[in-house]
């Protein structure tokens, strides 16, 4: 059975805490919950990203999930949800 | 910022063609940042190496696309393009501005960034080149706020979709491209602004196989205009042509003297399925062999249309180089009605039967072209619920390795094997 938003929502936040890197593609959040539907994950990934959980890392053409607090802006400053 | 020495690039401001290098140097007396666009170049130049980092966190609050980070790995020598982002615009279906609204968007730019801008990228948006990452969510603002317009796709978002002029100027297009465009534009808000893919993916819309946005090169999903029944054929015209009455192409070639009309030479001979002939002085069409080429339409435009049952034919699979060379896109749905009235639901469907199975199995960085390769045609019909049809193919029976499901064949793949060793012994 598919887990619910909010335990969604919290093992996809784990996953992006304990990854050995700290970007992420929306496909490794697949692995979260196999019961869910992509579209679920996907959703639920950017409404992390609203909520300042995640943040997006974009190398302009494939764009990346990551933690604020694991991942840096190029030019050395925190994120911006730091 | 100064001045930096430029030998290399001032090489390229000789001869009679326009020259970027100019144009910085222009553009550089109001903003100065670009002298060091010009200095940060001459180095690659003589090292041989890019001085341009990409990539990053940056971007507008919320939206996985529309800017692209771009830093100098050498910001000491060039402060002026330490950051150096990119910004796309969402462009208008068919690209129609008013001149207010383009001074709007330049004067923007100005504000807000470096003032240069490339009008259009190969994605269609309107591409405002080098920002700094502070005025990002000030220019958004504006741009949605004062001049209505969003940021485009990047990332593994949905592309900015892009169309022809279509119907708004073009008598052969056989859809109302534009309507589409901005139709499914606004159906798929999320997907353009939110990465949903497992990489890129870009929808482009033609009226015809003209293909003026170069649809079937340059995106997974082509929507082409086509039609279904027969080329419509004034003899009357054709007549005209081939006296001389009416110029060819247009007039398109008009520059030069190319002889008299030939419509052998000119058009039945360059029929790519040799349909074509003339029976008396009558031009004749075998349709069942027409391809919808369009190429006979552009040479006499007011002897032949396209026919009335139109649509379109729906390709996928297209994508330049990168990662693993330039593919033209595969035609998969060759007839499908392109209807307003039910919210093209045609369209969609087979835009959501593929993103179902891609989002699920494609692989990071692979673009639905390469994952059809991976698979195969028949697996990746199968998947999307579309039957196998003479189209898919190119020539009858090219391949010999036929692999049958078990379903397929009579009484299954059951057999008795001693039966059979009666007339095979092993």
């Amino acid at each position: 059975m598919a887990l619910s938003k909010e335990e969604l929502k919290a093992v996809i936040i784990e996953k992006a805490i304990k990854a050995p890197k700290p970007q992420l593609y929306l496909k490794d959040f697949y692995k979260c919950d196999p019961d869910s539907k992509p579209r679920v994950i996907k959703n639920v990934a950017n409404e992390l990203v609203r909520e300042g959980e995640l943040m997006y890392w974009s190398s302009g053409s494939t764009t990346m999930y990551a933690r604020p607090d694991r991942i840096k802006n190029e030019e050395g400053a925190q994120g911006v949800n730091d | 910022m100064s001045k930096h020495d430029t030998p290399m690039l001032d090489e390229l401001e000789k001869g009679p063609w326009p020259s970027f290098v100019t144009d910085l140097k222009r553009q550089a007396e109001t903003k100065p940042e670009c002298w060091d666009i010009l200095g940060q170049l001459e180095l690659s130049y003589e090292d041989k190496i890019t001085h341009w980092k990409h990539g990053g966190i940056v971007g507008i609050f919320g939206y996985g696309g529309g800017v692209v980070g771009r830093y100098s790995d050498v910001p000491d020598r060039f402060p002026g393009v330490e950051h150096f982002h990119t910004v796309r615009v969402n462009q208008p279906s068919s690209k129609y501005y008013s001149t207010k609204f383009l001074r709007g968007i330049c004067d923007l730019w100005e504000k807000y960034g470096s003032g240069m801008t490339n009008m259009h990228g190969s994605t269609g948006d309107m591409v405002l080149l080098g920002t700094r990452t502070e005025n990002l969510e000030p220019l958004f603002w504006d741009l949605t706020h004062d001049l209505n317009q969003d940021i485009g796709g990047s990332g593994s978002n949905l592309r900015t979709p892009s169309c022809c002029l279509g119907q708004s100027r073009c008598e052969f297009a056989c859809y109302d491209t534009q309507e589409i465009c901005h139709t499914l534009t606004n159906h798929y808000q999320d997907e353009l602004h939110r990465p949903a893919f497992p990489y890129k993916y870009k929808f482009k819309f033609s009226g015809c196989a003209n293909d003026c946005v170069a649809a079937i090169a340059r995106s997974d999903l082509a929507v082409i205009g086509t039609w279904k029944d027969d080329i419509r054929i004034d003899q009357a015209a054709v007549k005209e042509y081939m006296a001389g009455n009416y110029p060819a192409n247009a007039g398109a070639h008009a520059g030069r003297d190319w002889g008299a009309f030939d419509i052998q030479k000119e058009v039945i001979d360059l029929c790519p399925t040799g349909c074509m002939s003339m029976e008396g002085d009558e031009l004749k069409v075998d349709n069942s062999e027409c391809t919808r080429c369009m190429h006979c339409i552009n040479v006499m435009p007011r002897a032949m249309r396209p026919g009335k049952e139109q649509g379109a034919t729906i390709c996928m699979g297209a994508k330049a180089p990168i990662l693993e060379g330039a593919q033209f896109a595969t035609m998969i749905i060759p007839f499908v009605k392109i209807e307003k009235e039910n919210e093209y639901e045609a369209v969609i469907n087979v835009i959501e039967s593929v993103w179902d199975w891609w989002m699920e199995h494609g692989k990071n960085r692979e673009r639905v072209g390469e994952a059809m390769q991976r698979i195969g045609l028949a697996n990746f019909l199968s998947i999307i619920g579309v039957e196998p049809l003479p189209q898919h193919i190119q020539e009858p029976r090219s391949n010999a390795y036929i692999f049958w499901r078990e379903e397929e064949v009579p009484g299954g793949f059951e057999r008795d094997i001693v039966e059979f060793r009666k007339r095979h012994a092993a």
